[in-house]
């Protein structure tokens, strides 16, 4: 145990370096600036938003728009030209982004009920999401606007009809059904609850396993290629310790770096968040659907997804971990690890956009071999009280676990380490 | 002096290659025996399976009385092993490497901090011990590695070319050292392509050829047998 402590300590010590800690600190710190530039940039366009009106109409109502829309905080610009085409020329020549035409009739069409008309001339230069912002502020101004105005028109020429049943004559209440529990809430805002509760899961599975496999193969690759593995071989360690110490730190390094990269996530969408103008709301609401359909997860629901997720990981560590074995060097390691990868994301992408079991067949069964697909599982079948199907999952994964660690320790024994090699760039050549 | 290593009928297959076939020897307590033989003859890949991490195709090698093909962990507690093109971890600091090598050998701390100060004086290193491995010349490098491989005292030192990457002066001082510890009853299995070197180091030479020991004895036995003047002409009439 002693002697594995000093090799877990000297692996550990070998994978923190500055080539590995550099681009780490460069992503998370990019991820942080990125979120505060979008957070800073999106304050300060809502705080500047502007836009030209050209009222012809010049009514009362069209005053009450103006001041909507004013409300709505845009600074409102008189129109350059008292034409509209001639406006939106000038618009987009002097680097405007909306024009807002109310025509002549405007208040008098509202006046007799008719429907009145309002343009809206919008210059697009760029198809960035932060470009739309002042348009969506607009047309939720508008859409208020429209409300109130119906409201009045109601009240006025309708008095007998209640104006919630012309404006709403329809109320479709939706109820969701999970298991044997069923909510007054739509399908709709349980599959966001979801999503924002699973959301997470995936990503940090996928940072980890993939930043646990590259260290671990790199490790083996290291030590191949700086000669030194020889040197390791013949001293009095067990070969299990071997490979055990250099599993356990490309685990713990991982999963230190992933907890890092989560915070600069979190810094980002934080930022993002702040930028689009959207703040946390309360959940209150949220939870009781939650709780009322079963949808939340316990102390036990989360140490059964722990472990289905911690199996993925020693799964994905023992795979690359004889996959380094036959790298011939550092740069080898890339390309061997590739069809790991490849069984990462076919459960990764697969699970994001449909059902496993709503698959062919054939397709199911070949996404449930692959022992990743049971991590990415675990979250939605504990939130569908499936814990059964996690279990067995977990156990899959750690069967396959338990395989391949006797494969990994054979190779170690052998002589393969030593004289088996595959350098793909040579192979290439070769053909 | 005992037996410290026995080596027989040792061979090594890869796939249809016989590297080696069906060799024996024997080394002594405070011995050195040197392997010497053209590129390819099967020096290395003896060492390695003597070193324990290449498995023999058949035959037998017995270290200080342990089998050490179906004990290696015990065998390896016993011997060191400098691979020809043997190389340290570059971002570890040299004392930190040693003191590495000292606590993986030893559970006792005493006996570590005494091995890591005679392995800093074999090394002659000073103060560079302090710098990371990556800045140290060849020369450098292949002295702290000598110094890890007998600052243990095994009972077997394995060293493929120990001068390998030596200057002259560095050269003399790794085979005084190697004489001296041997001199303390540490055995020493050596190869190396330096005849001047396996002359003045060793006290019996083998010389393998194709898999096969063709002849093994003092250097002056060898050089007699064959009516040589020295070790090279020994080694040529053999490679012929």
């Amino acid at each position: 145990m002693r002697r594995f402590l000093v090799l877990l300590r000297k692996e550990v010590k070998e994978l923190i370096t500055p080539q590995i800690l550099l681009p780490f600190v460069i992503t998370i710190m990019m991820f942080a600036v990125i979120g505060q530039v979008v957070g800073a940039e999106g304050e300060e366009a809502a705080a500047n938003r502007r836009l030209a009106l050209l009222d012809r109409d010049r009514t009362e109502a069209s005053s009450a728009l103006r001041a909507a829309i004013e409300g709505a905080g845009f600074t409102i610009e008189e129109a350059a030209d008292d034409d509209a085409g001639e406006a939106a020329r000038a618009l987009s020549a002097s680097g405007g982004s909306i024009l807002v035409v109310v025509p002549e009739g405007y208040g008098a069409a509202l006046g007799d009920a008719t429907p009145a008309r309002i343009e809206v001339y919008s210059v697009i230069r760029t198809f960035s999401v932060m470009s739309g912002q002042d348009s969506a502020a607009l047309s939720a101004a508008l859409l208020q606007v429209e409300q109130t105005v119906a409201q009045e028109v109601m009240t006025e020429h309708a008095a007998a009809i209640d104006p919630a049943f012309i404006k709403d004559p329809l109320a479709v209440v939706d109820h969701v059904m999970v298991g044997d529990r069923q909510a007054q809430v739509s399908r709709d805002t349980v599959m966001a609850f979801i999503s924002t509760q699973t959301m997470l899961v995936p990503i940090v599975l996928f940072v980890v396993v993939m930043f646990a496999a590259q260290m671990v193969a790199v490790a083996i690759a290291t030590e191949k290629e700086n000669k030194t593995l020889e040197t390791l071989l013949a001293m009095p360690i067990s070969r299990s310790a071997i490979v055990t110490a250099k599993m356990m730190a490309a685990g713990l390094v991982a999963l230190v770096s992933a907890a890092a990269y989560m915070v600069g996530m979190n810094i980002y969408m934080k930022g993002l968040m702040e930028g689009f103008g959207e703040t946390g709301t309360s959940t209150s609401a949220a939870t009781a659907f939650a709780d009322q359909l079963g949808l939340t997860l316990g102390v036990g629901d989360y140490a059964m997804l722990g472990l289905s997720m911690f199996a993925a990981i020693l799964v994905a560590l023992v795979i690359s971990l004889i996959l380094g074995a036959f790298a011939e060097n550092v740069k080898a390691v890339q390309s061997l690890i590739t069809p790991m990868i490849v069984l990462l994301m076919v459960p990764y992408f697969v699970s994001m956009f449909v059902d496993v079991n709503s698959l062919a067949p054939v397709a199911r069964w070949t996404v449930l071999a692959i022992p990743f697909t049971h991590a990415f599982l675990a979250a939605p079948n504990l939130f569908l009280g499936n814990a059964h199907m996690v279990l067995l999952g977990a156990a899959y994964e750690l069967a396959w676990f338990a395989v391949l660690v006797v494969v990994a320790g054979r190779i170690f024994s052998s002589d393969r380490l030593l004289t088996m090699r595959l350098n793909l760039a040579k192979l290439k050549k070769q053909r | 002096m005992a037996d410290v290593l026995r080596v027989s009928g040792l061979s090594k297959h890869y796939g249809r290659l016989e590297a080696v076939r069906g060799i024996g020897f024997s080394v002594r307590a405070g011995e050195v025996f040197a392997l010497i033989g053209p590129n390819g003859a099967g020096k290395t890949t003896t060492l390695r399976m003597v070193a324990t991490i290449l498995q023999p195709s058949a035959g037998a090698i017995e270290l200080d009385g342990i089998d050490v093909v179906s004990d290696p962990a015990s065998a390896r507690a016993r011997l060191s092993y400098l691979p020809e093109e043997a190389g340290a971890y570059k971002s570890m600091r040299g004392r930190e490497y040693l003191r590495f090598m000292a606590e993986v050998f030893f559970d006792d701390r005493e006996r570590q901090t005494e091995s890591l100060a005679s392995a800093a004086e074999i090394s002659g290193l000073g103060d560079r011990l302090d710098d990371k491995i990556g800045t140290y010349s060849k020369g450098m490098a292949r002295k702290l590695l000598l110094a890890r491989a007998i600052m243990t005292r095994p009972k077997l030192a394995i060293l493929d070319e120990p001068t390998s990457g030596l200057d002259v002066l560095g050269a003399l001082d790794v085979r005084d050292t190697i004489k001296e510890f041997t001199r303390s009853g540490m055995a020493v299995l050596l190869s190396s392509h330096n005849m001047l070197e396996i002359e003045y180091l060793s006290d019996r030479v083998s010389v393998i050829h194709q898999g096969t020991i063709h002849a093994t004895g003092t250097p002056a036995e060898l050089k007699e047998r064959f009516g040589a003047d020295n070790l090279e002409e020994v080694f040529a009439e053999v490679a012929r």
